[in-house]
Order: structure tokens, then C-alpha cells, then sequence
């Protein structure tokens, strides 16, 4: 999806920019000539031929924006879920895969289930409890690993 | 994996906290110790964040936990180096340091000692006042210990976490209507948890199953908190699990209640169709969560594993029961 949107935004910005140049040119080449004339004729210069721009130009150029916008909409990330039971059941079901961001890395600002600490608690830890429980995890661990050598 | 050294490490699993204590000693020497000294340098390197501080908070937790002492107290130290000997969590934190390398029961005494001596010095030391309590219940104290857990909710009646921790400790002890009590104030506090929401659901399930008196009235109420659980989470399976076990009891009994009496003020129990139509949303619903993860089917493997087995095995049962 990214170098779709990549592509048209890549593309509208070909055409903006040509469009840009092509209204450079052309009134550069307006001015010349009309100075021509106005140095002949000695009149006072019609503003509104200078400011008006061939329609070919001003339709290249919002077509131009168009595409540019389009490019960028197509290239934003999926919406976050604002609806709290959609939000907490995406927590519940994916996790953390839920909230990588395109790289692959955890989204800054994910904390999980907020409401977790009122089930760990930190303020309440139990250390002497979790280094037994770590240390008896280490010696299963330990005894699962040698037992397939034996 | 630094991500993951800013959420509070207890929930973890030992794998993970090995993990996280032996990329400490990395951590340690990448990380800055020297922030917070107001040097001509500060200039130009990078502003401290809250999130270091939180790392090594967290860092030293993990390696407490695993038994790597050494880095446990650099964490200590540094973090003492920017807070001072005074900060409220430093204390709480230095005492559990001390729990964590105490050798025998009469150093565990010292250190409830020296955390006692904090209190009568400053009552309002939230931090140690919970590490006291949780020392109190690691020496098989509990009754102590809820006796020191309701001065402080008394004390600061919003603290959800506190709430949380007497409800448990007065479930461990058989007191179920304290413990539905507590986990009442909880959600007055947090009304939109909806874990908490489940775990009153499975203290008043576990009140129901346990004694006779008013079990009915339990029972209907555990099946409302369930519910009220699934409304907060989509797909929660912990809530789909309690609502499956509450309306099978509630299917069992239906026959010998009684309807409710004149004076009974609460509400009336649910309509047995009700309860025979939400089970049935609960078995598609598990079945359906049980065969997604099972499958290993993308955004569906955010589920603990014991918990999708346990669920199997419900399923399982309900499936026996019905061939036989």
C-alpha cells in the first residue's frame, strides 16, 4: 500500500511542479511581449491579460493538488479505534503485534491493559515470593533441558 | 526490548524478566548515570526523560528477581545519585532491596524495624506504609497486615491499587463480602477496568460456590459483572470464560429458585432465558476465540496461553456432558 501512495504523491507533485514552471514561462513570455508592445503602443499595460493563465495551467494544477492529497490520504496509517470496548478488546485479542508501527517496533506510547497494575501492584511486590518462584522456574527449566539428553 | 523495561515488570513471565536482567549490565554502561548534575555539559546532551527513570526502577525490580544483585544496586544508586536519600519511593525501593538480599527471618525483622521507625517518623510515607504491609503478608502476617491496609485506605480512601491489594488479601482469608467490598471501592475509582470488572465477577462466583446462604443472590451479580466486563472489551475471553461458568450455575439452580420476597430490595434475579441465551453466546464466543488462536490466525494471539487452554478444557467438559 505504501508505494501505491508513494507513487500517485510522487506523481502529483511531477505535475505540480510542471505546472509551476509552466506559469513561470508563460508569464515571462507574456511580459516580454506585452513590454514589446506596451514599448510600441506607449499605453498603459491591461493588467488582467497578464494575470490570467491559460486553462490548460490552472486545471493541471488542481489536478495536481488533487493527486497530492489523494497520494497522502492513501499513505496514513491505519485509525486507532476510539470506541473504548473496541480499543480494549484490540488490546485483549492482539497484544502487542496490535500496536507495531510500520518498522516493526512497538508503538512509544502502548502500555498494555492500563488497568493491569491493579493485578500486579507494584507498590505491593512480593520479592522474596518472585525469586523463589524464578529460582524454581530455573531448576524446572534446568530439569526439562537434560531430560531429553538422558 | 527496551520497551518493555517501561512496564512494570511483576506480570512478566521468568523468561522475559531473565531476559530483561541480563541485558542490564548493557543497559547500564549505554545509559548516562551522570544526568541531573548541572554541568556546563548539560548543554548539549540530550534532556533526561522520565522513561530512563522508569527504566531503572523497572531494570532493578528484574534483576532483584533473577538474583543479579550487583547490577539491582548500581540501578539503586544511580537512581539515589539523582533523587536524593529522602525521596518517599526511593525509601520504599532501597527497603525492598533490602528484603531482596535478607538472609533470614531476623534481618526480614530489621528491615520491617527500620520501616516502622520511617513511619513514626512520617505517616504519610505512602511508598513504605506498602512496603510494610507487603513485608507484613511475606511473613505470613495477614491479619496484620489488613489491620495496617485499612489505616491506609482510611488514609487515602482513592488508591485503587490499595483497594485492590486489601480485596485480595481478605479473599485469601475466606472473607468474601470484605473482599466484594473492597473491589467495590476499586471500581468506584476505575470504573471502566474491565479486568477488575471480571475479578469481582470471580470473587462473587467464588462467594457463590462457597457458602449457601444468599448464593443465589451472588451468583446473579457475578453474572452481571461478567457481562458488564464483555460491554468494556470486545473478544475478552477471561469475561466470556467467568460468564460461562456463572450462567451454567445459574441454569443449574433455576429450578429451585424461589422467587424474590417482598422486602428483598436488590435486583430481581436475571430471566432464565436470558441466562440460557447469554450462555450460548459464551460458548460460540469461546469457541470461536479458542479456534482462532488455536489456528494461529493473525490478530488473535494477544491471549494468554494457559488462559485459551483453560477455556478448551471448559469446552471440552460442556461437550462430554453433552454426549454422555
Amino acid at each position: 500500500m505504501t508505494w501505491i501512495s508513494q507513487s500517485v504523491t510522487g506523481l502529483g507533485l511531477l505535475f505540480l511542479a510542471h505546472a509551476c514552471y509552466s506559469a513561470h514561462e508563460h508569464s515571462v513570455l507574456h511580459s516580454t511581449s506585452a513590454a514589446s508592445v506596451s514599448s510600441i503602443a506607449s499605453q498603459g499595460i491591461d493588467t488582467s491579460t497578464i494575470a490570467s493563465l491559460p486553462l490548460d495551467i490552472s486545471i493541471e494544477t488542481v489536478a495536481a493538488v488533487f493527486t497530492v492529497c489523494l497520494g497522502l490520504v492513501l499513505g496514513t496509517p491505519g485509525l486507532r479505534p476510539i470506541q473504548w470496548r473496541v480499543w480494549a478488546g484490540k488490546i485483549e485479542r492482539e497484544g502487542e503485534k496490535g500496536f507495531m508501527n510500520g518498522d516493526g517496533t512497538l508503538d512509544k506510547d502502548y502500555i498494555g491493559n492500563p488497568f493491569k497494575v491493579l493485578e500486579s501492584r507494584p507498590g505491593f511486590v512480593d520479592i522474596r515470593k518472585q525469586r523463589k518462584e524464578f529460582a524454581e522456574w530455573v531448576r524446572e527449566g534446568d530439569s526439562a533441558a537434560t531430560i531429553p539428553k538422558n | 526490548m527496551s520497551s518493555s523495561l517501561l512496564h512494570p515488570p511483576s506480570h512478566l513471565s521468568p523468561a522475559v524478566a531473565l531476559e530483561l536482567s541480563q541485558s542490564a549490565p548493557a543497559v547500564l554502561r549505554n545509559v548516562p548515570s551522570t544526568n541531573g548534575t548541572y554541568s556546563i555539559s548539560s548543554l548539549w546532551t540530550a534532556a533526561e526523560t522520565p522513561e530512563l527513570w522508569i527504566t531503572y526502577e523497572h531494570l532493578m525490580l528484574s534483576c532483584l528477581r533473577t538474583g543479579d544483585e550487583e547490577s539491582a544496586h548500581l540501578c539503586l544508586k544511580r537512581l539515589t545519585q539523582r533523587f536524593g536519600d529522602d525521596n518517599t519511593r526511593l525509601m520504599a525501593l532501597r527497603g525492598l532491596f533490602q528484603e531482596a538480599v535478607a538472609k533470614d527471618d531476623a534481618a526480614l525483622k530489621q528491615v520491617l524495624d527500620e520501616y516502622e521507625s520511617i513511619l513514626t517518623d512520617d505517616p504519610s510515607n505512602i511508598p513504605v506504609a506498602k512496603r510494610r504491609i507487603a513485608l507484613l503478608q511475606s511473613l505470613n502476617k495477614p491479619t496484620e497486615a489488613i489491620t495496617a491496609l485499612t489505616k491506609l485506605v482510611d488514609a487515602s480512601p482513592t488508591d485503587a491499587e490499595a483497594w485492590a491489594e486489601l480485596s485480595d488479601l481478605y479473599v485469601s482469608q475466606g472473607m468474601y463480602p470484605q473482599g466484594i467490598f473492597a473491589l467495590e471501592e476499586v471500581l468506584l475509582i476505575t470504573a471502566n477496568a474491565w479486568n477488575m470488572h471480571a475479578r469481582l465477577g470471580e470473587v462473587l462466583y467464588m462467594a457463590a460456590t462457597a457458602n449457601d446462604s444468599g448464593s443465589e443472590k451472588y451468583l446473579a451479580e457475578s453474572f452481571r459483572r461478567f457481562c458488564r466486563s464483555i460491554e468494556l472489551c470486545d473478544d475478552y475471553l477471561r469475561g466470556y470464560y467467568g460468564l460461562k461458568l456463572a450462567t451454567d450455575r445459574l441454569i443449574e439452580t433455576a429450578p429451585q429458585a424461589s422467587r424474590p420476597s417482598k422486602g428483598d430490595t436488590g435486583l430481581p434475579p436475571p430471566e432464565i432465558e436470558t441466562v440460557k441465551r447469554l450462555n450460548e453466546v459464551a460458548t460460540a464466543k469461546l469457541s470461536e476465540i479458542v479456534r482462532k488462536s488455536a489456528g494461529g490466525e493473525a490478530g488473535w494471539q494477544g491471549y494468554d496461553e494457559a488462559e485459551v487452554i483453560a477455556a478448551k478444557e471448559l469446552l471440552n467438559r460442556d461437550a462430554a456432558n453433552i454426549t454422555r
